[in-house]
């Protein structure tokens, strides 16, 4: 709901690198840049950038790190159920499928949407805006921009699984009936989460505009 | 007013708050695009003219809905831990569980890691957030300043991003769907103050912004 836009200063698009102005990220104070080799906001004391440091590198490490253990994030066993009569391993795919049979069609969408499509739309969505960021594209900036508000405001939810599994866990689990045993394909999942948490915010999103070679730092 | 080199004394110079950034330009921090500044919207927000990021939110609530919020996330966050999440009948036993317990299973099964990342976003991460929110929020309510204040309220921030307490009332909603199908299944009272402390903690978000939090406190003494 647009109700009133800031108008620009000027007409040729002035940025805050071009007019000397640094922006703080964490009490969005405009502070004009001087000299000197660790600037900080003089509102909140937070340390100052141009552009978060080592985006690109730190962000890529983080996403090939993620992209690693989302691979036995799915193949190996989240947890095991085991009763008298059996011994049950489940992945998070047959987690899933194992919802779907029991006829709760919307949790298992729900399930699948969280833990299988979100974690790979993020690794995959982040892929493109480093490439296209490393290739300073000028192509589809605004959708980029987009893309990665949504991979912001998605991310948390994939940590659904590791909730339902931890309660899972501790409630079943009485000796004389069945336990659940928690597998290491949950602790690479919550890895394969964090990281794409913590890569989200390393990513600088003004990179996705910056186009000229000359603007780089 | 210019940033300033570590070293230089920005602790004690009284006047930074006056002084304090270039009031005229508003720069994008999602694209670095320079807007020059209007007045703050009355309602709905200011967008970036380019990439479209909220640049400036109408700021309605005052510090008095800020802390009702924020003592009544308090209360909520208090009931959420005390009480059961949620009890499971079977075979004549029962077993019941709360919020801090699902950490705690994890940890009894040896996922120390998993048991630290579920305690610090549903129990660590909220309380952090609240607690020093009220502990900023008392002395604005008096135009006061609480000691430690811009560090807090940087702390606030980085907090709050890893709060899922929302995400988690999912997950426990698909625990209990699972466990429906071979049990008898009691919610607790902790559900209950689980859903309604998500939206309070919404709401307070919203409110409380860190630009509103810098707001006050530049309205008050120091």
């Amino acid at each position: 709901m647009a109700l009133g836009r800031a108008e620009p200063a000027v007409n040729s698009p002035a940025t805050g690198r071009s007019l000397g102005l640094l922006v703080c990220l964490h009490c969005r104070a405009t502070v004009r840049q001087v000299e000197g080799p660790h600037l900080r906001c003089p509102r909140c004391l937070a340390p100052l950038h141009q552009r978060k440091p080592n985006s690109l590198g730190l962000t890529t490490v983080l996403v090939i790190a993620a992209a690693l253990l989302y691979i036995p994030a799915n193949v190996l066993p989240v947890m095991d159920t085991r009763t008298f009569f059996d011994d049950e391993s489940d992945t998070i795919m047959s987690g899933v499928l194992v919802l779907l049979q029991s006829g709760s069609w919307p949790i298992a969408i729900l399930v699948f949407i969280a833990s299988i499509v979100v974690p790979l739309l993020k690794i995959l969505a982040l892929g493109v805006l480093l490439y296209s960021a490393w290739r300073r594209s000028p192509r589809h900036r605004r959708q980029r921009s987009g893309l990665f508000r949504m991979v912001e405001f998605i991310g948390r939810w994939s940590m659904l699984d590791i909730y339902a599994i931890s309660l899972l866990a501790t409630l079943v689990h009485i000796q004389s009936f069945a336990s659940i045993i928690v597998g290491w394909g949950a602790w690479a999942f919550g890895a394969v989460v964090v990281l794409t948490l913590i890569a989200a915010r390393t990513f600088d999103e003004r990179l996705i505009w910056d186009a000229q070679p000359h603007d780089r730092v | 007013m210019d940033g300033v080199s570590v070293g230089a004394d920005r602790r004690n110079d009284p006047s930074t708050e006056v002084r304090c950034g270039v009031h005229s330009v508003i720069v994008c921090p999602a694209c670095d695009l320079a807007h020059r500044r209007g007045a703050v919207p009355a309602r709905g927000r200011t967008l970036c003219l380019r990439c479209h990021a909220t640049l400036q939110r109408s700021e309605r609530a005052g510090v008095d809905t800020a802390i009702a919020l924020a003592v009544c996330a308090l209360v909520l966050l208090f009931l959420s831990n005390a009480y059961p999440l949620v009890a499971m009948h079977i075979n004549g036993q029962t077993r019941e569980t709360t919020l801090p317990g699902a950490a705690l299973g994890l940890y009894a099964q040896g996922y120390v890691t998993l048991a630290a990342l579920v305690f610090l976003t549903t129990v660590a991460a909220p309380l952090a957030q609240v607690s020093a929110l009220l502990y900023l929020l008392i002395p604005l309510w008096r135009k006061r300043r609480a000691p430690g204040h811009g560090v807090l309220i940087r702390l606030v921030t980085r907090v709050r991003a890893w709060s899922f307490v929302e995400v988690f009332m999912l997950g426990a909603l698909v625990a209990l769907v699972r466990l429906a199908k071979f049990s008898h299944i009691v919610p607790g009272v902790a559900i209950w103050s689980c859903a309604l402390l998500m939206i309070c903690l919404a709401a307070l978000t919203s409110v409380a912004s860190p630009q509103q939090l810098w707001r006050w406190a530049e309205q008050s003494r120091q």
